[in-house]
């Protein structure tokens, strides 16, 4: 096992599903009511802060010369530091994961199973997520990447909307009408989460420069997905319309009609399961991380368990969709705090370790 | 490891979850009432003193091979659209289920009144389809869907797919559900609806309804459907014929078929910042039947006849845009490219509504007879 390592390709298509998701449905809506016209635009500009973001952290492995994150904060950080550090990171990216969770099935209640008990549709994504996550990250990363080609022809869906795609509609108008800059900014970014998780990968990549490319084609890739949906999303809905539309995503499946059957974004909504188990998954397999760190003895299986009924328990809070949103807010305003906020901290542990050797 | 039978059992363990977990929300094909169309239609409360009714009408084709009716009708008379669905249940056995809706029908007077709470409730749920059709109907709905139309299939089905042919020849204009709601949120457009009326034993087309937001307001005749295509939209294939009698050119008859055509909205400023509209249109298209003293075999006569057919068009349009603007329908979509030519606080502080009837609006034509059979 210890043999097998990530190859750029999966690191590109690991980070593309981990950030990709439920957020898309109602991407294109938040863009218009935080961007105004044209607000697709704003995602080339956060999509850059994305990748400074990846960029510092290509600078903590190229510091660190390939040293894990863990070996890199125990040099010089004491134990009493560090744990409570770990466990917040550690719940923070467990309670991610399962709220991703219950989002993507409460939509799919709303859309196909009115009466069943969300919790018991979120059992059954969780035994998934719990096998992937059990198998290590060599057989997740091919996992997600068959999950990836599975759900990769959904982009030749574009193609239906061209014929009532118009240009009059997307306006010369760029950023005007009723903004707000700022928390949308923050809002649409947490789109954009999930590439931190790269910080983990460290120990189970090749060495060398390209796991850092990787990552960042796997950020572009997410990038051009996002911009393609909500572009199409500008000039197929009118303005007005796209600000009252809470998933216009989903409407755009639902406008689908082949000669043979019409009515099929329940089931186009099912591959969506693929891209939100990749995304859970790699939470709690990150969370596992960290558990494990704190608790070498502890078997993996006995932790991935542990974690899940705990989050499961935590899921059961938020009960409406828009409190669920909430949390997600929440919870991604926290995971930019730690993307951001994790590697800056771990450059300078190396830098003082650095200067200290010197 | 975990040995392979214990494995074996936690996947039928998972599997049978996985089955079970459907049962709450179980749905069996032969007890369920797939509308298939909706009508919707005013009841007026005649000097009653109380608010007016709203009576749906709704058609469910029967899944039952042995049974031998085919459909269902049923109508309940509420006082809002969101109650019939309780009361239409109570006249059934199956359950009813909207995910297979293909068409709804309004009404005139209900449509005159205002559809926009129903098109609210219609893209809320998210079992009603975006392509869902809306139309407009002359006359009586329940009479309409409750009718045995000998000749034709089932009223639903019939109406379906005469509105799916009709628009695709460009006499009426698609629209869906997803259509009306994009032009009615839009601030520079106004959204149209295809009328229908019973008509002996059959359902015809009786015209273009116009809306001003959610709102009938004037309607357009179907033998100017196709002048209103060619100003609200391109399209590839579209047949009218003309009547070149009403400009005094003796008794001259033609069908223009095969007809392309391109239009352009071009938004212009006066020297004191009034603003004028050109609306340039190309058409393109055969002549296969032409009565009149021309010889269309000839190049000279051909152009002329490309001339009266330009002036035809041209003065038919100029009409329709005068009523357009006098019944402030926006339909054709002036205001996206007035909206356009603006910079962004300019259009907000326009009042479009207001303006949109005041401005001066040219039509210019131009006709290009591509070919006219194989005999000169």
């Amino acid at each position: 096992m210890a043999k097998e390592k990530l190859y750029p390709f999966h690191v590109t298509i690991l980070t593309y599903m981990t950030q990709t998701g439920v957020v898309m449905l109602s991407l294109p809506r938040i863009l218009a009511e935080n961007f105004g016209y044209n607000g697709w635009m704003a995602l080339i500009g956060l999509s850059g802060i994305a990748a400074l973001n990846i960029f510092i952290i290509s600078l903590v492995y190229r510091l660190g010369k390939g040293k894990s994150i863990f070996q890199i904060m125990e040099m010089s950080l004491p134990k009493f530091v560090l744990y409570p550090l770990y466990s917040f990171i550690a719940c923070i990216w467990a309670v991610t994961g399962c709220i991703v969770a219950k989002n993507y099935v409460s939509i799919f209640q709303m859309i196909s199973f009115n009466t069943t008990h969300v919790m018991l549709l979120k059992i059954m994504v969780d035994i998934l997520v719990y096998f992937l996550v059990i198998k290590g990250i060599y057989n997740i990363s091919k996992a997600l990447t068959s999950f990836y080609w599975v759900t990769s022809w959904m982009y030749l869906i574009l193609f239906f909307y061209f014929k009532d795609f118009e240009w009059a509609r997307m306006t010369p108008f760029f950023f005007s009408g009723e903004t707000h800059f700022v928390e949308g900014s923050m809002s649409v970014f947490t789109s954009f989460i999930g590439y931190e998780l790269s910080l983990l990968l460290f120990p189970y990549v090749e060495k060398g420069k390209k796991f850092m490319r990787a990552v960042q084609i796997g950020n572009l890739l997410t990038t051009l997905t996002y911009i393609i949906i909500c572009f199409i999303c500008f000039g197929f809905y009118s303005f007005e319309q796209l600000k009252l539309m809470v998933y216009p995503m989903l409407d755009l499946l639902s406008y689908i009609k082949l000669p043979f059957i019409e009515r099929i974004d329940n089931l186009l909504f099912a591959f969506f399961l693929f891209t939100t188990v990749s995304t859970i998954a790699m939470y709690i397999w990150a969370s596992q991380e960290i558990v494990k760190r704190m608790i070498p003895k502890a078997k993996v299986k006995v932790i991935v368990i542990l974690i899940i009924m705990a989050v499961f328990f935590i899921a059961w809070i938020p009960d409406t969709i828009p409190e669920i949103g909430e949390w997600l807010q929440y919870l991604g305003y926290t995971d930019t705090v730690i993307a951001f906020g994790l590697p800056l901290m771990l450059i300078a542990i190396l830098l003082v370790n650095k200067r200290a050797r010197q | 490891m975990i040995p392979l039978r214990k494995k074996a059992l936690l996947l039928q363990l998972f599997a049978a979850l996985l089955v079970l977990s459907g049962c709450g929300d179980e749905k069996i094909l032969e007890r369920l009432g797939f509308i298939h169309t909706a009508g919707y239609e005013l009841v007026p409360a005649e000097n009653s003193g109380e608010p007016d009714k709203l009576r749906v009408t709704i058609a469910v084709p029967k899944a039952d091979p042995e049974g031998k009716i085919k459909r269902e009708t049923m109508t309940a008379v509420v006082a809002t659209s969101k109650e019939a669905r309780i009361e239409l249940s109570r006249q059934t056995e199956l359950s009813l289920v909207s995910g297979q809706l293909r068409s709804t029908l309004f009404g005139a007077a209900l449509a005159r009144k205002g559809i926009g709470e129903h098109i609210d409730t219609f893209v809320r749920d998210p079992a009603i389809s975006q392509r869902v059709k809306i139309t407009v109907v002359n006359g009586n709905v329940q009479h309409l869907l409750n009718k045995r139309y000998a000749e034709h299939p089932r009223p639903g089905q019939y109406i379906d797919r005469m509105l799916d042919k009709e628009a695709e020849a460009m006499m009426i204009p698609n629209v869906t559900l997803y259509d009306f709601t994009r032009d009615y949120y839009d601030d520079g457009i106004d959204a149209v609806a295809p009328i229908i009326r019973e008509k002996g034993k059959d359902i015809t087309i009786d015209g273009i309804a116009l809306f001003q937001g959610d709102r009938y307001v004037a309607r357009i005749d179907p033998d100017d459907s196709l002048i209103f295509a060619i100003l609200r939209q391109n399209f590839k294939r579209g047949e009218m014929s003309i009547n070149l009698n009403s400009l005094g050119y003796g008794k001259e008859k033609l069908l223009f078929s095969s007809m392309v055509s391109s239009r352009k909205i071009k938004v212009n400023r006066g020297e004191n910042g009034g603003l004028s509209v050109q609306i340039r249109m190309l058409v393109k298209g055969s002549v296969l039947e032409y009565v009149g003293d021309l010889k269309i075999g000839e190049e000279e006569d051909r152009h002329k006849l490309e001339k009266r057919i330009a002036e035809y068009l041209t003065s038919n349009a100029q009409k329709m845009i005068d009523a357009m603007q006098r019944h402030k329908a926006d339909s054709i979509g002036i205001g996206k490219h007035v909206r356009n030519s603006m910079s962004y606080t300019e259009w907000k502080s326009t009042n479009w509504d207001e303006l949109y009837p005041n401005i001066e609006v040219r039509c210019s034509t131009e006709v290009v007879i591509k070919n006219f059979g194989k005999f000169m």
